[in-house]
């Protein structure tokens, strides 16, 4: 469970870094973003929740779109590092718009919907709430489908060549302005999934950015440019938290992320999957 | 000609310059408080209520025939952001009076500006530090529901009066220090009560999953379960252990958000400890909470008022004991000897003394959602506590 929240969330940090570069340290904040438009769709489409799932889900891939036509399209040109703070800034002004508009409360979508999230048994006693075991389904579904889009679709292809060398792709016809944005909104629409199922399990407050963030630890130990490394790493990662929470102390679950990080810095700084060069780049 | 035309100007010029805060003709009051970030939730409806309680005063015509100016600042439950506004409220606004309700993290830097200019520090939905309790520190008093240790002790008296069979209990706290601190007392003070602590899991705040910990409270064979920490801890520990189909008995601290809770969740087992009457009760002061925030438009559910109603009736029954001219001296006299009628929102009233500055006895009430009735009920009426 644990592991598939890190992984969903993982991709969109991978997704945008291995098309643009651009780390986006605002992943967290339209992540709870897309869970809040949750509680906006959840109010037009009480009682039929796959369907507020489905438009909540489209407005966020359309607001990574937006973010980017709007905002990281100014920053084309510009040093890596300057994309990168104006994602802080994002992420700052996020969160302040949402505090405005839907209150510091909790929230539970789930309870909007009118749906119930029972407990399902598993072979072997194991028991998962069905929101979760959503979440772990929706993940196998859509790094299978990200991973088919990048090998096989036209879009796809147009992405990886614009990652590769942003210059011969340009020259080749691509439209990189389009494939940025597609990037965006995929990024987006992957972290909005998260942050949907998230709330939709337990409930929506203000610390879902924060878990945005503990999720990039698991991108950079996979390799910021790998999305097969992006579901390794959340492995890896989520892994050791649980493991050191039951026989070590619960309290290092705060910080596993991060030694994890580190000692892969320390043996492998582009991380299980990355590769040198995309290190020597950053 | 010339000169007095230019001493014209000059006084002119003085006339339009704004007048400081303090010279004005009003109450200057500043808070700094947790108003958005991640711990927002249990603070920002508490100032939303003081908000429209000091509107509704002066409204009426204010306190001794002047305004209330209450200036609110947001730290984010950021250290830094709450000492910087500490410095501002102070220096620029000359407050008589500083507000905090945010997490203890801030109190250290709001606590220290607030001593250096003699300023009096009133402790305002979050939770009561121990210098407020006798022999009170002179400058710092505090309005909030939950008190350390007196809580844990409310709860597992609760617990034993009512368990049926030999208790087991599991713990979870937040990985604060405020949290901790109180689950490790109640820990300790289980096991002279003749219960079995067998588990206790201290659970960082941005956790996504539960389950881990909720598992290990599980296994541990806890047939109670007891939470001190903020709401979102609480709950969420719960509901991952009904999801494990754990089927013990569980009893948290009734936030802000307990009413609301309560029933959504519709758990018969799920018991909640407050200093606060609910409003389910009904009370008269409760009709009047709910038009108020209708009124004013408020963001938040009138249920989670009563915090920030409370404040607001002692800040208004300290100035009005305080007279005009005020300063933060007189403010502080009037509150070390202050005894405010909370109407019903508490068991009894709020009452401090030069050594006693959180409340000369603290009561508690436990509610639990009645399966039966559809309902919430009330499961133990007040009882008391006398704060020494």
């Amino acid at each position: 469970m644990l592991a598939s929240i890190y992984a969903l969330i993982a991709c969109g940090y991978v997704l945008v870094y291995r098309v643009s570069r651009v780390l986006n340290l605002a992943h967290g904040e339209l992540m709870m973003l897309g869970a809040y438009m949750l509680m906006l769709t959840a109010t037009q489409f009480s009682g039929y929740w796959p369907v507020a799932i489905a438009a909540a889900a489209g407005l966020s891939l359309l607001t990574g779109v937006l973010v980017y036509l709007f905002l990281m399209r100014k920053m084309t040109g510009e040093m890596v590092l300057a994309a990168v703070l104006t994602t802080v800034a994002l992420g700052i002004l996020l969160r302040g718009v949402m505090v405005l508009v839907w209150s510091a409360q909790q929230q539970y979508p789930a309870q909007a919907l009118h749906v119930t999230n029972s407990s399902i048994v598993l072979p072997g006693g194991a028991r998962i709430s069905f929101f979760s075991m959503l979440l772990v389904l929706t993940t196998a579904l859509i790094y299978g489908a990200l991973l088919a889009f990048l090998r096989f679709g036209r879009w796809g292809i147009r992405m990886r060549a614009a990652g590769q060398s942003p210059l011969l792709a340009a020259q080749r016809g691509i439209n990189l302005h389009a494939v940025y944005a597609l990037a965006w909104g995929l990024s987006t629409l992957t972290g909005a999934l998260a942050g949907i199922l998230i709330a939709l399990d337990s409930g929506l407050d203000q610390t879902m950015a924060t878990i945005g963030l503990k999720a990039f630890p698991a991108a950079l130990v996979g390799g910021l440019d790998s999305l097969a490394g992006a579901l390794v790493g959340s492995l890896v990662v989520a892994a050791a938290e649980v493991l050191l929470i039951h026989y070590v102390d619960p309290l290092l679950s705060e910080v596993v992320p991060f030694l994890v990080l580190i000692a892969m810095l320390v043996v492998r700084p582009w991380g299980l999957f990355g590769t040198r060069e995309e290190l020597d780049r950053v | 000609m010339r000169r007095r035309a230019l001493g014209a100007a000059l006084v002119a010029f003085a006339l339009a310059l704004p007048v400081p805060a303090a010279a004005q003709d009003v109450y200057t009051i500043g808070l700094t408080g947790a108003l958005t970030g991640p711990p927002a939730s249990t603070y920002a409806p508490a100032v939303d209520a003081l908000r429209i309680y000091v509107d509704r005063v002066n409204a009426a015509g204010g306190v001794n025939g002047k305004k209330i100016n209450l200036i609110l600042q947001d730290d984010s439950a950021q250290p830094g952001k709450a000492a910087a506004n500490a410095k501002k409220l102070i220096a620029q606004d000359n407050v008589l009076l500083m507000l905090n309700a945010s997490l203890s993290s801030t109190y250290a830097p709001v606590t220290a500006e607030a001593r250096q200019a003699n300023v009096p520090l009133l402790f305002a939905s979050s939770v009561c530090p121990p210098t407020v309790y006798p022999p009170a520190d002179p400058l710092q008093f505090c309005t909030t529901a939950f008190a350390a240790s007196y809580d844990s002790r409310a709860t597992l008296a609760f617990i034993k009066e009512t368990a049926k069979e030999p208790v087991k209990l599991g713990f979870s706290a937040m990985a604060i220090p405020i949290s901790r601190g109180e689950i490790d007392f109640a820990e300790e003070q289980s096991k002279g009560m003749g219960m079995t602590p067998v588990a206790k899991e201290i659970i960082p705040p941005p956790t996504p999953d539960y389950t881990p910990f909720a598992t290990k409270i599980k296994d541990a064979g806890a047939n109670w379960g007891y939470s001190w920490a903020p709401w979102v801890t609480q709950v969420r520990t719960l509901e991952s252990l009904r999801r494990l189909d754990w089927k013990g008995n569980f009893v948290a601290w009734a936030h802000l958000e307990a009413e609301g809770e309560l029933a959504r969740l519709k758990d018969g087992q799920f018991y909640v400890v407050g200093a606060n009457a609910l409003f389910q009760d009904n009370l008269p002061i409760h009709a009047e909470i709910r038009e108020a925030a209708k009124k004013a438009g408020s963001q938040y559910p009138a249920e989670q008022m009563a915090e920030g109603w409370i404040a607001g009736m002692v800040i208004e029954a300290a100035l009005k004991a305080t007279g005009w001219p005020a300063t933060p001296q007189k403010v502080a006299d009037a509150m070390s000897n202050l005894k405010v009628d909370t109407r019903g929102l508490r068991g009894g009233p709020i009452e401090w003394t030069k050594d006693n500055h959180f409340r000369t006895r603290q009561y508690y009430r436990v509610y639990r959602w009645d399966t039966g009735k559809g309902a919430i009920a009330r499961e133990k009426d007040w009882y008391a506590f006398d704060v020494k």
